[in-house]
């Protein structure tokens, strides 16, 4: 999608030339997010920019992508930020890899950078030789709270599903693996795991055709909460009331079907936090703070009926 | 089955031939082959459950494929469909949870509303890429972001839900297994059917994919009937729209990535010529079956979802060069 | 590479009379049809050799057979007393049989020399083309055949529409062609031109090429040709020379028939009716002058228009049709002012127009002969916008009938029919309208002998009926036969009327070369 790049640069540059026109001498804070189609992202933004009025004492200029595995405009957000000499960049990066080498040139030029939401690869980083601390929540162990959660219910043994993000995404390999820990945890019998894109119309098809095949499926993982909601329609139409379904996110849309009980539990990671929290860090180094080290874990919390 | 109007050029009203039959019966034979393998190969495959299940999967792609086969047999191509249907779905799904309305007043509004975000949508393609004579390609490819921002833009990149509980039930009715939206899609389908083989309407659109100026220089108005094509396909792009949050009782902005190709794919598979002026709507049903059935069948058969994907990239490919050979066997 | 284009003579130059390609009983089927039921010929070293029969009738089959574009099924050819068999065209190029075909296979983007050279382009040492070397080539090329004011490098969609063929004539010379078949090469060329193609195939045959030579036009086969072979329903019926038989012979071995000869002098003429259209000063877009073309057309009058290719002749018949309207005149019709913003008008006021392309603007050839015929009268065979499937085989019935179509079946596409009943569902089309003032470019472009002869017949018996008829035609006897009077068009502009006492070609071309010479050569 060359047309969604070209427009992503542009914006940044705007965004950038109305960034610094501001810019006095409060500290300026870039901010790297990934797609702001997706709702947890667009929350995540708009609690940084509330966080922004709150503190008054830095400007925020941020930055979003057009889809997913969109890297290459984050890759140009940093390099247009390091020609425009920020403070700070506070990135959520698209790659985990593909990301390392532009934000090491940033802190080469002597910005503080921090990695929030998803973690950048050790081993890249060793390659490259980058020292960079990580704020973020922990994917697979809020997956596994969620796995945990549905293991209890249903007790050693039971048959249960996948329902993956994107192949290749981190924060679906993540979670994946969160909820085959739980698996191996409680002895369960997972039965199939197959990806839905994130996306509820291809989760409420693809699970439908999974409980086809295996009409003994007792509970349902999803990673994350758009496609529970097609899980939860498909058991709907086929008429299930058994079978229990946890996801991830803890989006409003959920909110309604954990109260009535058509799914077990959610996983909240307090997205609208997350930004803001990471920039409260950046900010604290930039004002000759001790720099972050390893991980520096952000809460989840497991979101239930009770 | 109806195949003497399957593929043809234009409707030949003159009774079945042998010919006829091997030209068209192709892509019915396919399918009947991937039936076939599946109910042998797997064990719940060929079960009311199962085919309930098929029938619902396909039913978005299916209407948006009978959209798009009016595009196509224009010798066009609309790459927005799954965005417009986003746009539509999100525009319904705020009018349909706007306070003050009953669950009765609400549905019908929801309804137009998608349906008419859908319209204008095509309407706008139409005109754009008819009156400037611009490659459709590149039109719809803009109205692909204008209508994937819109939706972004007005439903704050939130799902939207909580729709009135009549709204949901009439997405998950069956009548004796059928889903009522399947139904709903099938009656696209023989509309479509009869307006391309009985029409004017239908027999100038294949004229106009075949030699659109030799239609212009016989006194029709090729413009409009275009401008009607790609309006035809923005319809289908709302009704997906109401199937979609009928089904799922949500509105979600990224939803419909990806479903022009599939739409594009169903037509293609279904025999209808890229180039325009040759195929046919029933072409259509059966090629957007064929990918449901592929789609659900191989997950049955316990296939990786990366395998899944290979082969049904195969299947597409495969379709189009069976469709070369059938054209050459006609042409002969 | 040769260093001359033009191939020197084979050493087989010394049994100049005995055959070197011969074929006997061959056969070839498509499905049931057969396109050829057999055909025997034979070639002779350094001979034009004309290919003469209704459309339909062979030619066309035996030409790709030939060329390798599709093998025999039953009988033999022989070629230098071996047995030939080319399985593709590239094959039949290697043996030395080069085809210039009827359809342009020019790319248009790509400039002369890349067309010339693109079946073996020059490479330099590094693997790199050659572009010096190409242009040189084509250079060569060109100058062989008389095209010396024509820049190589200038893309091919910027030549006319007969210096193409030049070029399609140049590239297939170019390499060393033992045997030249040119499918109706002047079917797009004026008199000029095709008199400088034929200096072209004598200098040919000079060089000891056997050239066949496809046409439609027996003058022009008299004229140029050593012997000729006639095809009818896939047979060859006669192999005569030019010499011993004349073409009245020729026509009826053609047809298997005698033609209904005519003396246009003697037939009865109608009365002249009413002003039924009448141009004042109109200009085309196309038209760079100030001044424009008046005329008068009157019902039951057929008034030619001749002028060589782009004197504006289509043009004039598109703006008066709507499609490009006029820059500046007016347009009676009636005796009424009208200004047709498009097709639609021009018909809603009984006008019809029959096009200069039937491929492109006439037909949609994948369709049935049904819904070809029936395409400018919707409303005729439909009721609130659905069809009525019965009137309208009804209705191409009735006009095949009348225009004495040869089809299959009426469900059958129009792409199956020969170019003379392709013509005629282009007719039925517009007669099925009923209209009162008919417009024909080319009637009767790549039409074979019989079928113009009563497309002719036809447009006499419309304007006995009233119609008025306005016909372009490159073909001076066509205008002689059919008009009442000739219009000659020059550079947008008519240059005088003919009345028919006066009609001779001589006349005609006078008017057309008119006092600027260099006219023909654009």
């Amino acid at each position: 999608m060359k047309f969604s790049k070209l427009a992503a640069a542009a914006a940044t540059s705007l965004v950038l030339l109305a960034g610094t026109a501001q810019a006095a001498d409060k500290p300026v804070v870039g901010l790297i997010m990934k797609s702001l189609a997706n709702e947890f992202f667009q929350n995540m933004m708009k609690g940084a920019e509330a966080h922004q009025q709150k503190r008054g004492d830095y400007e925020l200029v941020a930055v979003g992508m057009q889809n997913e595995t969109d890297f290459e405009s984050q890759i140009n957000a940093v390099e247009n930020f390091i020609t425009q000499g920020v403070d700070a960049i506070v990135v959520a990066p698209a790659d985990s890899r593909a990301m390392v080498r532009p934000l090491k040139k940033a802190m080469e030029a002597g910005i503080v950078v921090v990695n929030f939401d998803v973690a950048l690869d050790e081993d890249a980083k060793k390659q490259q030789g980058v020292e960079l601390a990580f704020v973020g929540p922990d994917n697979r162990g809020g997956a596994k709270l969620a796995g945990d959660a549905l293991a209890k219910k249903l007790g050693e043994g039971a048959k249960v599903v996948i329902v993956e993000g994107n192949p290749g995404a981190d924060n679906a390999t993540q979670r994946r693996l969160g909820f085959e820990d739980s698996v191996a945890e409680y002895k369960l019998n997972l039965l199939d795991s197959r990806t839905a894109h994130w996306e509820t119309e291809e989760a409420n098809s693809v699970f439908s055709t999974m409980l086809t095949a295996h009409p003994d499926i007792q509970g349902v993982m999803a990673a994350n909460d758009s496609m529970a909601i097609g899980v939860v329609k498909a058991l709907e139409s086929a008429g299930r009331k058994d079978i229990q379904v946890v996801g991830f996110d803890n989006i409003p849309a959920v909110v309604p079907m954990i109260k009535d009980g058509r799914m077990l539990a959610t996983v909240d990671q307090f997205g609208t936090d997350m930004a803001a929290n990471a920039i409260d860090m950046a900010l604290g180094v930039v004002a000759g703070g001790k720099p972050l080290e390893g991980w520096v874990k952000t809460p989840i919390e497991l979101v239930t009926a009770d | 089955m109806t195949t003497d109007t399957l593929k043809s050029a234009a409707p030949a009203r003159e009774g079945l031939s042998l010919r006829v039959l091997m030209q068209n019966s192709g892509i019915g034979l396919a399918l009947l082959a991937l039936i076939i393998f599946f109910s042998v190969t797997t064990e719940h495959f060929l079960t009311p459950n199962n085919i309930t299940n098929i029938l619902t999967q396909i039913t978005i792609n299916l209407v948006l494929a009978v959209g798009m086969t009016f595009v196509i047999l224009i010798g066009g191509i609309d790459l927005s469909v799954g965005s417009v249907m986003a746009f539509a779905a999100v525009v319904a799904g705020k009018a349909i949870t706007m306070p003050g309305f009953g669950d009765a007043e609400a549905i019908a509004l929801a309804i137009f509303a998608a349906t008419m975000t859908g319209v204008l949508c095509g309407l706008f393609n139409g005109i754009a890429s008819a009156f400037w004579s611009l490659p459709s390609f590149i039109i719809t490819l803009g109205m692909l972001n204008i209508a994937r921002g819109g939706a972004l833009q007005i439903s704050g990149a939130q799902t939207i839900y909580s729709f009135p509980f009549a709204f949901e039930e009439f997405g998950s009715a069956m009548v004796y297994g059928v889903p009522v939206v399947f139904l709903v899609a099938l009656l696209f389908v023989l509309i479509a059917w009869f307006i391309l083989n009985f029409t004017v309407f239908g027999r100038l659109l294949y004229g106009i994919g075949n030699n659109e100026e030799a239609v212009r220089l016989a006194g029709h108005p090729v413009f409009w009937y275009k401008v009607a094509a790609f309006t035809i396909c923005g319809l289908t792009a709302g009704v997906a729209a109401v199937v979609y949050m009928a089904r799922l009782n949500i509105s979600s902005p990224i939803a419909g990535i990806g479903f022009e190709l599939n739409a594009i794919a169903a037509v293609i598979i279904g025999g209808t010529s890229l180039s325009g002026g040759r195929g046919s709507v029933i072409g259509t049903l059966l090629g957007a079956i064929i990918i449901g059935v592929l789609a659900n069948g191989l997950i049955l058969y316990g296939l990786s979802d990366f395998m899944r994907q290979m082969i049904t990239g195969v299947v597409i490919i495969v379709a189009v060069i069976l469709d070369y050979y059938r054209a050459r066997f006609a042409s002969k | 590479m040769t260093s001359s284009p033009l191939p020197a003579a084979p050493s087989m130059a010394a049994h100049p009379e005995q055959a070197f390609l011969q074929a006997d009983g061959v056969k070839k089927h498509f499905g049931g049809v057969k396109a050829l039921d057999g055909v025997s010929f034979s070639l002779k070293q350094g001979e034009v050799h004309a290919l003469v029969g209704e459309n339909g009738a062979g030619k066309s089959t035996l030409i790709k057979i030939l060329s390798g574009v599709f093998p025999y099924d039953a009988g033999t050819i022989q070629f230098d007393g071996a047995p030939y068999c080319p399985a593709s065209p590239h094959d039949a190029k290697a043996s030395g049989v080069q085809v210039v075909h009827q359809e342009f296979n020019l790319l248009d983007h790509l400039s002369i020399a890349e067309n010339i050279s693109i079946e073996k382009m020059p490479k330099t040492r590094f693997g790199l083309l050659d572009r010096k070397e190409m242009n040189a080539r084509a250079r060569k090329a060109l100058d062989a055949i008389g095209l010396t004011d024509v820049d190589v490098r200038s893309p091919v969609n910027s030549l006319g529409i007969a210096h193409r063929q030049l070029v399609e004539i140049a590239r297939a010379l170019q390499s060393d062609s033992r045997i030249l078949i040119l499918d109706e090469p002047t079917a797009t060329l004026t008199e000029r031109e095709t008199r400088r193609l034929f200096e072209i195939v004598a200098a040919i045959k000079a060089r000891g090429v056997t050239v066949v030579f496809v046409s439609h036009h027996l003058d022009e086969v008299f004229a140029i040709c050593d012997r000729v072979t006639v095809f009818r329903n896939g047979q060859s019926i006669v192999t005569e020379n030019i010499s011993e038989t004349s073409p009245e012979g020729v026509v009826r071995r053609m047809v298997g028939r005698e033609l209904e000869t005519s003396d246009p002098a003697e037939e009865e003429r109608s009365a002249l009716g009413a002003m039924a259209l009448s141009l004042d000063n109109l200009q085309t877009r196309q038209n760079p002058k100030d001044k424009g073309v008046s005329l008068d057309l009157h019902y039951g009058e057929i008034v030619g228009i001749a002028g060589l290719v782009g004197a504006g002749r289509t043009e004039l018949l598109r703006a008066i049709f709507g499609i490009d309207p006029a820059r500046s005149g007016t347009l009676l019709r009636d005796g009424q002012p009208v200004h047709f913003s498009g097709p639609r008008d021009a018909i809603a006021s009984g006008i019809g127009f029959v096009t200069e392309d039937r491929k492109d603007e006439g037909l949609i050839l994948d369709m049935p002969i049904a819904a070809n015929a029936s395409l400018a009268s919707m409303k005729a065979v439909s009721r609130s916008g659905i069809l009525n499937f019965a009137a309208e085989r009804e209705l191409a019935r009735t006009g095949g009938e009348r225009l004495k179509l040869k089809y299959g079946r009426l469900a059958d596409a129009v792409s199956s029919l020969s170019g003379g009943n392709q013509q005629k569902v282009v007719l039925a089309k517009w007669l099925a309208r009923n209209p009162k003032v008919l417009l024909l470019d080319e009637p009767t472009r790549g039409v074979d002998v019989g079928a113009k002869a009563e497309i002719y017949a036809i447009l006499k018996a419309l304007a006995r009926e009233g119609v008025a008829l306005l016909v372009v035609s490159s073909e001076m006897p066509e205008l002689m036969t059919l008009a009442d009077r000739i219009l000659v068009l020059a550079e947008h502009e008519i240059q005088g009327e003919l009345a028919r006492p006066d009609f001779s070609e001589e006349n005609i071309l006078k008017l057309a070369y008119g006092q600027n010479q260099t006219a023909g050569e654009q």
